[in-house]
């Protein structure tokens, strides 16, 4: 199903992402078809990035508010315009946030200096013997 | 900082005008420039006020920050074109904009028409500002450089107002019922007056020999009429009919009442208090 909103299972609280983007809530299939989320690049070569929300109804007149409210002073080089019926919302935490330790999933989560010294240690050997043949 | 030492606002704000020296310009030239660029600048000046009165009531609350928005570029619009004409009459942009009495404006009377309802707002705008994409397109090739500068520039700006109002024109002409009805009216209403943007200018053949415009304003207005017409016959409004500019379409020696309200509206600040530098 195409914009399926995966739900929470196992939390009654709101995700930060919903509580700051989507007020209302809904999103993909169900969502308000009058609100367009709005991305915006400041200056080229910066990634879009979401400036808020406008209500219109249709894609052209999305469009035409969009470049009002957030490029009329010149502060965008690019507007990406997406309804919110079209946007996937994902913020289940059994997904995003699982409850079991992951720090092994993170570079963070080895202790890597005792090896690293060891590695380097031989490859210095290796240089010597190499130098001395 | 003293208050004493501080600029005035207009002073510390600069119009976006190329510098230029005036004396390039024969003076029965210059003075045929700024007769055209006062039109131009009333316009401007008198659509963008009467569209800011949308702010705050505007159908929907995005459409309200862009019809502001749009009336505003309007106004910015105006500021060049004041500017340009009293540096090349040795005059003042304020006291052109704000202490020139009702009957002394040359705006077009299409812009007399008071604000009336959201549609009559869409249809009054839409026919100024496709009028005045062929005024200025006549003005992209101007011999006086400045000017052709400036045009390019602006012309950018009202490239994005024409899809905007075009959007709203087809918008109100594919629904049925009020909105088509309010639509239709607004053009009956307004269709007779639609011309008097290419009302002839009194020294226009100088403006043409030193080749600042590019053509006659009755040759301008009949490209308007085809252009114009064609997307009122694609949406199956009614046509507009009527073949040249009336030669006192800019007269206002009585002013029409909705007109001398709305000067009463945007002079009441200047009024106030003579002289003060704001």
């Amino acid at each position: 199903m195409r914009g399926r909103r995966v739900s929470q299972t196992t939390s009654e609280q709101p995700s930060a992402s919903e509580g700051r983007i989507a007020p209302e809530g809904r999103l993909g299939e169900g969502a308000d078809p009058s609100v367009w989320e709005v991305f915006r690049q400041e200056k080229d070569g910066d990634p879009m990035r979401h400036a808020g929300n406008v209500r219109a109804p249709d894609r052209e007149l999305a469009m035409h508010y969009a470049r009002e409210l957030y490029s009329r002073r010149q502060e965008s080089v690019r507007l990406w315009i997406v309804a919110r019926t079209e946007i996937t919302d994902l913020s289940d935490p059994d997904l995003l946030q699982p409850p079991l330790d992951r720090s092994f999933k993170k570079p963070g989560g080895y202790v890597m200096r005792d090896k690293l010294e060891l590695a380097k240690e031989r490859a210095r050997e290796r240089a010597t013997k190499s130098s001395d043949t | 900082m003293t208050a004493e030492a501080r600029l005035p606002t207009r002073q510390l704000i600069k119009p976006d005008l190329p510098a230029f020296d005036h004396a390039t310009l024969e003076p029965e030239t210059r003075a045929a420039l700024v007769e055209l660029l006062m039109t131009m600048a009333d316009d401007e000046f008198v659509v963008g006020f009467w569209d800011s009165e949308w702010t705050g009531i505007a159908p929907l609350l995005e459409e309200d920050v862009a019809f502001s928005s749009l009336a505003q570029d309007e106004i910015g619009h105006a500021r060049i074109w004041f500017e340009m004409a009293a540096q090349l009459s040795g005059d003042d942009a304020d006291r052109l904009a704000f202490h020139r009495a009702p009957e002394e404006f040359r705006h077009a009377r299409l812009l007399d028409h008071p604000r009336t309802d959201w549609a009559f707002s869409i249809v009054r705008r839409w026919l100024y500002d496709t009028a005045d994409s062929i005024r200025l397109g006549a003005l992209a090739e101007s011999s006086f450089a400045p000017l052709a500068e400036v045009v390019a520039k602006v012309r950018r700006e009202e490239r994005y107002h024409l899809m905007h109002l075009d959007a709203w024109l087809r918008r109100l002409a594919a629904q049925g019922g009020e909105p088509r009805d309010r639509l239709e009216s607004a053009l009956h209403s307004l269709a007779p007056d639609a011309l008097t943007v290419f009302a002839p200018l009194p020294a226009e053949g100088t403006l043409l020999d030193a080749r600042i415009l590019a053509a006659p304003t009755s040759e301008l207005a009949r490209r308007w009429l085809s252009e114009a017409g064609a997307v009122l016959a694609q949406l199956d409004l009614p046509r507009l009919d009527f073949a040249q500019p009336p030669a006192d379409g800019r007269d206002h020696s009585q002013p029409a009442e909705s007109f001398r309200w709305l000067w009463s509206e945007f002079t009441s600040v200047a009024r106030l208090e003579e002289g003060v530098e704001w």
